[in-house]
């Protein structure tokens, strides 16, 4: 463990730490562009200059390609090194075309903070600046390369880190262009990470370009709903609208990047078509008022029919809190039906998959990574869990074997960042180190005894859910001895349900009544349903959610519900003929407009209470644990809180 | 289009190396002999015989300066302005090309026979000013010894 001082400061770092991360670790931030923790060192910027006093090396170095070493004394703030970082700064800075006022990532851009810290505040360049056209990218990234400062790390996430080919650096000296063969849309599902790593207004986000600035952004910790890898992800909202979302740090999910599909896919959110008011019959009401005819619904029911005949029909989409509470509330209503799956297929290989995966054999994103081999079976990575493939990407790289297992062929649009052979069964798939070698499959309409098959077989395993929260769906189908929807009501026994953000198998609707459902999107549910209560998304809500390797990840409200201000209906503005603006309303009222929402589990406790049940805590009794849980830390496995069995 | 031959020629070159993108270069500068230039159809072409992306032929293409990604002339005339050509005063070597052949660096004659461009360090900094001209070299330039070199390399095929 090499021991150094930095700046006075005795520093003890891993073995390869480089100087700026050493000085990171203890508070000190060295300005730098080119380097980029995901990255391979490129030193590329020159910005990051320490002078070494004492020790082994001496004088002016690139702290980021500097591995510290015993005895190094070195000092960030040496009057040479302070001359050279904001030379080099003002040497970067010469052709940039100082357009911060109109440029998207003013505020939250890094040559910003770094041309300030760098020293350079004074333009003293007389000459002309090179220019360049820039390129439509597609519809996700804005092209701007006036602003480049050469770091490479576009190129180098792009190529090397994503395995991308249609984007590269091209020219040589001054002509250095960042971009493509031709204008078009960038073809790697990670494109957008662009915006993210980019040190400047390079690449920004098109879909969410002038609408608000850094310090206008309401944010919190996030956990991408798309798919069960669980990514984190941070989404910044501006006046009731999720404009971007980015990526968050968890090294033990998805590292510091987010999929395309993580990103750009955010118009339901915002759209101002989703249901966002309670009604009866029909009719708009009060939420309570809807609640309170929820209740009387299902009292009455339970009473003509038997609390046998109802079921509480959830899905992967609710939160962890949500469904612990459905299993209450079908207790309240005298011991109803349960359900969080419509699919029985995909209940089995979900509960299949909770019940085979322990601590031991469920693999970490890191083993992944180092693994030796890895076999996806009967998978469309892309399509389940995309930013698994980046982490199978790396052990690609370091020379791991790839197999696809009895798959059908990828579409072209799926083509994985590495390359694979296909074989028949796992028989053909070398096993020998099995510890070492990784298998990742779907586990949502998997044969149960398939996947016991492959999990007898000693490799790590990953089984990708058939939802976002789809672990936490199965643990809670294993408590309560939930059915599918499907065949509760072909066998006859249920003939009411009420529904919470469920997707009801097709067809099914016509076969039950619906006395009540609570979505925030709209449906053929909603649509057949008397009683509708609206319920936040992800991003107006809390809540708690269990990724495909049982860890379980809080998320945060980022934004309160209602519409969002762009698009209002001229109503909210007491006036029928004002064209719609995005100035907010002027009349005074005290509700948010589509303000109504509530998060699904706060309807069932309410409906719990007014069934007569005590009021509820869902993260209480075996939960409990997850109560602490740190929003902004990397989750639990809940196997170690012996949540698993 | 490029001919069954030189196809069948520049695999043969490709299997015999190490990674694909190492004949990169070989391969460019064969299709540039054909065509006269790196035309958009080579970089293609290249990249479907390297198995690279067309964007990863246009990188290296475009990296150096021998590559020509646009029209040129039968010769190229790479004059050097690098530090030691530049201490020999090369901007008179290179005032009097542009003078003397009517056009501007990266500009090409009239006549279709030159086209002008600065170059880096050719290694020839022992005779400085240096050029080259259809690939041959040339030292210890002076703005009469430009002339002849000039008047020469119009006559010879
Ligand atoms: S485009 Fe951005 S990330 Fe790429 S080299 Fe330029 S500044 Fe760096
Ligand atoms: S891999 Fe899945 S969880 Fe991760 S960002 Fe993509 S869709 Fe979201
Ligand atoms: S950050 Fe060290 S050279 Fe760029
Ligand atoms: S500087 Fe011109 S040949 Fe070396």
């Amino acid at each position: 463990m090499p021991k150094l001082i930095i700046d006075d400061i005795p520093v003890e770092v891993a073995p390869g730490t480089s100087v700026l991360e050493a000085a990171r670790s203890v508070g000190i931030t060295i300005p730098h562009f080119c380097y980029h923790p995901a990255l391979a060192i490129a030193a590329a910027c020159r910005l990051c200059a320490v002078k070494l006093l004492d020790g082994p090396v001496k004088g002016i170095q690139m702290s980021c390609a500097l591995p510290a070493q015993d005895g190094m004394v070195v000092s960030t703030t040496d009057p040479e090194a302070l001359k050279m970082r904001s030379l080099v700064i003002e040497w970067l800075m010469l052709n940039h075309p100082h357009d911060c006022p109109i440029c998207d990532e003013g505020g939250e851009c890094l040559l910003q903070d770094f041309t300030i810290a760098g020293g350079h505040s004074r333009r003293r360049y007389q000459g002309k600046k090179r220019t360049f056209q820039n390129q439509y990218l597609g519809e996700g990234i804005h092209h701007e390369m006036n602003r480049c400062i050469e770091c490479y790390r576009c190129v180098r996430f792009y190529q090397d880190y994503a395995g991308g080919t249609d984007f590269g650096v091209m020219g040589s000296a001054g002509r250095v262009y960042f971009g493509r063969f031709q204008e078009g849309p960038l073809e790697s599902p990670f494109s957008g990470n662009l915006v993210d790593i980019c040190p400047t207004g390079v690449f920004t986000d098109k879909t969410g370009r002038f609408r608000a600035r850094y310090w206008d952004y309401q944010f919190a910790p996030s956990i991408c709903q798309h798919c069960s890898v669980g990514c984190n992800t941070s989404p910044q909202n501006f006046q009731r609208e999720t404009i971007k979302i980015v990526g968050r740090r968890n090294d033990q999910v998805n590292g510091w990047f987010i999929c395309d599909r993580a990103r750009f896919d955010k118009a339901y959110l915002n759209d101002p078509q989703r249901p966002r008011d309670p009604r009866l019959d029909g009719a708009t009401c009060g939420y309570d008022v809807a609640v309170d005819a929820a209740a009387k619904s299902i009292t009455e029911f339970v009473r003509r029919n038997g609390a046998g005949a109802l079921a509480f029909v959830g899905s992967p989409r609710l939160s962890l809190e949500g469904m612990i509470l459905l299993a209450q509330l079908a207790r309240a209503a005298g011991g109803a039906r349960l359900s969080y799956y419509g699919d029985p297929d995909q209940q089995q290989g979900s509960v299949a998959a909770a019940k085979l995966l322990h601590e031991e054999n469920t693999a970490y994103v890191r083993e992944i990574e180092q693994a030796q081999w890895v076999a996806l079976h009967a998978l469309d990575l892309m399509e389940e869990g995309p930013m698994l493939a980046l982490a199978v990407r790396k052990a690609f790289l370091a020379g791991a074997q790839i197999f696809l297992v009895d798959g059908d062929p990828i579409p072209a649009r799926n083509i994985p960042p590495f390359k694979y052979t296909a074989v028949e069964s796992l028989d053909q798939v070398p096993f020998e180190g099995g510890g070492k070698g990784v298998i990742i499959c779907g586990c949502g309409k998997k044969d149960p005894e398939l996947l016991a098959q492959i999990a007898s077989s000693g490799a790590k395993l990953v089984m990708l859910q058939p939802g976002a929260n789809g672990f936490a769906a199965a643990l809670l189908t294993i408590e309560h001895a939930a059915s599918p929807l499907t065949e509760l009501v072909a066998s006859g026994q249920v003939k009411g349900v009420v529904c919470f953000e469920a997707d009801v198998p097709d067809g099914l609707l016509s076969q039950v009544e619906v006395l009540a459902s609570a979505d925030w999107r709209r449906g053929p549910v909603h649509d057949k349903s008397p009683i509708f209560l609206p319920t936040t998304t992800w991003v107006e809500s809390d809540g708690t959610a269990i990724n495909c390797e049982g860890r379980a990840q809080r998320f945060e409200r980022s934004r309160v519900a209602g519409l969002p201000l762009r698009g209002l209906d001229p109503k909210y503005y007491g006036s029928a003929t004002e064209a719609v603006t995005l100035h907010p309303p002027r009349l005074h009222r005290k509700e948010v407009p589509g303000g109504a929402e509530r998060d699904a589990w706060q309807v069932m406790a309410q409906l719990i209470e007014r069934l007569g049940g005590e009021p509820v805590e869902p993260l209480s009794g075996k939960w409990r644990a997850l109560k602490s849980l740190d929003p902004e830390g990397e989750g639990v496995r809940i196997f170690e809180m012996g949540l698993g069995e | 289009m490029i001919p069954e031959t030189l196809k069948t020629s520049l695999e043969a070159r490709i299997a015999s190396a190490i990674t694909a993108r190492e004949a990169a270069v070989d391969v460019m500068k064969e299709l540039q002999a054909h065509y006269g230039w790196l035309t958009d159809e080579a970089v293609a072409e290249a990249a479907a015989l390297l198995g690279l992306s067309p964007l990863q032929v246009e990188e290296l293409a475009t990296f150096y300066e021998m590559i020509y990604r646009r029209p040129v002339g039968k010769k190229v005339i790479h004059v050097c302005d690098s530090i030691s050509c530049w201490c020999a005063d090369c901007d008179k070597i290179i005032q009097h090309l542009k003078d003397k052949l009517g056009v501007g660096l990266g500009g090409t004659t009239a006549d279709g026979m030159f086209t002008l461009l600065p170059c880096c360090c050719m290694g020839m900094c022992g005779d400085s000013p240096a050029m080259s001209v259809g690939g041959v070299p040339y030292g210890r330039l002076t703005p009469e010894l430009v002339d002849e070199i000039l008047e020469a390399e119009r006559h010879k095929v």
